[in-house]
């Protein structure tokens, strides 16, 4: 009837895979594992230097309730910025 | 046995009632739900028909599973030609009235013809009756529900409604099953009202009977331990579904201004957490609940705090509402969200629909192709907190040249309103884009630019490619019950391996539809939740059919192709952009301008984009034109259709 390995399906299995108090950079090459302390209300990621506000939906449960805008906005204008010259020299 | 539940034809224009049982083969091949409403919709519907004329067919249904022992199958389905689209039109909604359905006889029911006058069909206990509505039509929606209890005096009954919008035909009308249990996204409540149909409304005591009640109960434990535990579910559970919005706002993977920005600035004040201290603060902290048999309970309770609307409550707002009323249209202010919420559950109109359209005119209000002699004098600006309301009101009830253009919907509209109106509507197949932006992901472009109902995130929406899995977790996935071995990328950003992943999604999607289960209860927001391996248990537990993983794949599949079979037939061609599977130019040429790093400066690059298709096309078994081969429509065992065997 299932095609079920040791009793329990694929899906089943990955919860073996699941990280508790983290979470995952927003920036997508980055994805960098961020674990903020209990009761952090923002974190920088080391790796590329995004900072979030940080809300728990329980204790040990931390997630990204949104950006620290000011920092992240400054973040992509100079790489907007910078993108739009790039491809402005290539174009030339 | 839940097999046993009928199907019922019923004549509007005559009032002649015919009721079926559904023949076991046509069980094995469609299941219930969505799959075999578009075989009924193929069947029953003639070619080009007119979307609100008595010809075209609306099913409702509960999918093979609803009323069971199963966990969440509380979905009920609608299916017709859409008046919005002018292809398939379909809709799926929570709640209570399926398995109401389903305790009345019936999984099925087919509705043509129009009525002389307005009515509402009643289910009882395996008896139908149309009963007149005169009474009932004009009223919003939960007002309707309620006169619809006390004309039938018992409290328990459970209806589908259609609200003021239905009524007044805008092409994007939903059907709602509660206050805010919506059958949205291609206008099922217009073809309620244009068939004089105000309600369906169901009450039910008939016995389900279990095919084996103690396997059934004893497994599905372990099935609300597999939904209960992923972490999504409890994030859903405590803050609604408004986190969705709140996280892919955060790294710019949303609309705002129409299409101009991919993200709206300093939103906190509807943000989830937000959102959540109001629901608080107005209905206490058990403040979520949620539909038939759910242990997720994703659904908040509220109650607006200020303004004309002060005092009233509702139930919300989705994600859906927050993009729309909120991001769209500039004016991320929860009061806004949570009014506009309130306005279109009420009238049983489409959020998402509502909220790009008057988005979209913001944003030829600002390029000078509507002037304020247009809207009467409104102030059509962005972030016009008063406009976005004050134009859910006139859409609804067709006040004014904008307000009743925009009721046709975007392509109608976009006719009327002509000069380069058609280059800033961002749709796809006539059907508005959700409020996200996937420039900086590829796989969720493909998405939308291939769903059967339009552009839509839930018909093959990959979304867990925005978690960046690793690659065997990826592998573990994506290659069940189908052995796939070709390229999968943990980059949400890459082209690579996209195309099996959205046709993985579809057939997913399809396969929950057909059994009647919530998607928050499948691979659609977490990785951990249950599949293809995990069905067959629940279906043989409850209703005594065997089937494999893989034979409820090929039923996927061949629903998925009904649906394709039916939208050619209404004129479906791969490059068209009103009704094709693409994409509006601005995803080709305007990058993104805001959100991380890596999605700042974004453009779909088009020659990949059309790799993709061309990939997602020979995974379906379609040509390059986007019509089926015949080989595969006989490996489907659907290449007599339409083959009337219901």
């Amino acid at each position: 009837m299932t095609t079920e390995k040791d009793g329990i399906s694929t899906a089943e299995s990955l919860r073996k895979t699941r990280t508790y108090g983290k979470f995952r950079c927003h920036n997508p090459t980055c994805m960098e594992r961020l674990e903020p302390k209990k009761g952090d209300k923002t974190i920088k990621c080391p790796t590329c230097g995004m900072e979030f506000r940080v809300a728990w939906v329980k204790d040990g449960f931390p997630r990204i309730r949104g950006p620290v805008w000011d920092v992240n906005r400054k973040i992509a204008q100079d790489v907007l910025e910078k993108k739009l010259k790039d491809k402005a020299k290539e174009e030339k | 046995m839940p097999l046993k539940r009928k199907i019922a034809y019923i004549d509007l224009t005559t009032g002649d009632i015919e009721v079926k049982p559904i023949p076991i083969e046509v069980r094995k091949k469609f299941l219930g739900g969505r799959g075999l409403d578009a075989y009924l919709l193929y069947n029953h519907t003639k070619k080009g028909c007119d979307p609100i004329g008595p010809d075209n067919t609306l099913m409702v249904s509960g999918g093979i599973l609803t009323a069971t022992c199963a966990s969440a199958t509380a979905r009920t389905h609608v299916m017709a030609k859409s008046p919005l689209t002018g292809l398939l039109g379909s809709a799926n909604m929570g709640g209570f009235f399926a398995p109401e359905m389903a305790w009345a006889g019936f999984h099925h029911l087919v509705i043509k013809g129009k009525a002389k006058h307005p009515v509402y069909i009643y289910i009882h206990n395996g008896e139908i009756e149309i009963r007149d509505a005169e009474g009932i039509w004009g009223l919003p929606v939960t007002d309707a529900q309620w006169a619809i209890r006390d004309d039938l005096g018992d409290q328990e009954v459970k209806s589908m409604v259609c609200g003021p919008a239905g009524e007044n035909l805008v092409a994007y009308a939903n059907v709602m099953t509660g206050i805010k249990n919506s059958g949205g996204r291609s206008g099922m409540g217009c073809v309620m009202g244009s068939k004089n149909l105000k309600a369906v409304a169901a009450r039910g005591t008939m016995d389900i009977k279990i095919a084996h009640p103690v396997e059934a109960l004893e497994y599905n434990k372990r099935f609300i331990d597999q939904i209960i535990s992923a972490k999504v579910n409890q994030t859903q559970g405590t803050l609604g579904t408004p986190f969705i919005w709140g996280a892919t706002n955060s790294w710019g993977g949303i609309r705002c201004r129409n299409f101009q920005y991919n993200q709206c600035e300093y939103a906190d004040d509807i943000e989830p957490e937000r959102i959540d201290e109001i629901c608080e603060e107005t209905m206490g902290p058990y403040h979520m609940t949620g539909c038939f048999g759910c242990q997720v309970h994703c659904r908040a309770q509220y109650k607006i705090t200020e303004g004309p609307y002060a005092g009233r409550y509702d139930e919300g707002p989705e994600y859906t509402s927050q993009g729309a009323f909120g991001g769209e249209t500039d004016t991320p202010r929860a009061n806004t969200v949570l009014v506009g919420n309130h306005l279109v559950d009420q009238y049983g109109m489409d959020n998402l629909e509502t909220g790009s359209l008057i988005a979209w005119a913001m944003e030829l209000y600002e390029k000078g192709i509507l002037t304020k002699k247009d809207t009467d004098g409104l102030d059509l600006s962005f972030g016009n907190d008063e406009a976005v309301i004050e134009m859910i009101d006139r859409i609804c009830y067709r006040k004014g040249f904008v307000g009743d253009t925009l009721a046709k919907g975007g392509i109608q509209a976009s006719k009327v309103f002509g000069k380069d109106s058609f280059q800033y509507l961002i749709q796809v197949k006539g059907m508005s884009n959700l409020h996200s932006d996937e420039r900086a992901t590829p796989a969720l472009a493909l998405n939308i630019a291939t769903g059967s109902r339009g552009s839509d995130h839930l018909r093959s929406r990959p979304a867990i490619d925005l978690y960046h899995l690793p690659q065997d977790v990826l592998r573990r996935i994506y290659s069940t019950p189908i052995p796939y071995d070709g390229p999968l990328s943990s980059e949400h950003t890459e082209y690579i391996g996209k195309p099996w992943q959205v046709f993985w999604q579809e057939n997913c999607y399809m396969a929950v539809d057909c059994l009647g289960i919530c998607k928050y209860h499948t691979t659609f927001l977490g990785a951990t939740l249950p599949n293809f391996e995990d069905w067959p248990k629940v279906l043989y537990y409850n209703t005594g059919l065997d089937m494999t993983p893989e034979e409820i794949w090929m039923v996927a599949r061949r629903c998925n192709m009904i649906e394709r079979l039916f939208n050619l037939r209404e004129g479906l061609t791969r490059n068209d952009l009103e009704k094709g599977d693409m994409l509006n130019h601005r995803y080709f040429d305007e990058p993104t301008r805001r959100g991380a790093p890596e999605v700042v400066g974004r453009v779909i690059e088009k020659d990949k984009f059309i790799k993709m298709i061309d990939e997602f096309y020979e995974h379906k078994g379609l040509d390059k034109d986007g019509n089926p081969k015949p080989e595969t429509l006989k490996e489907l065992d659907i290449e007599n259709e339409p083959s009337h065997l219901v």
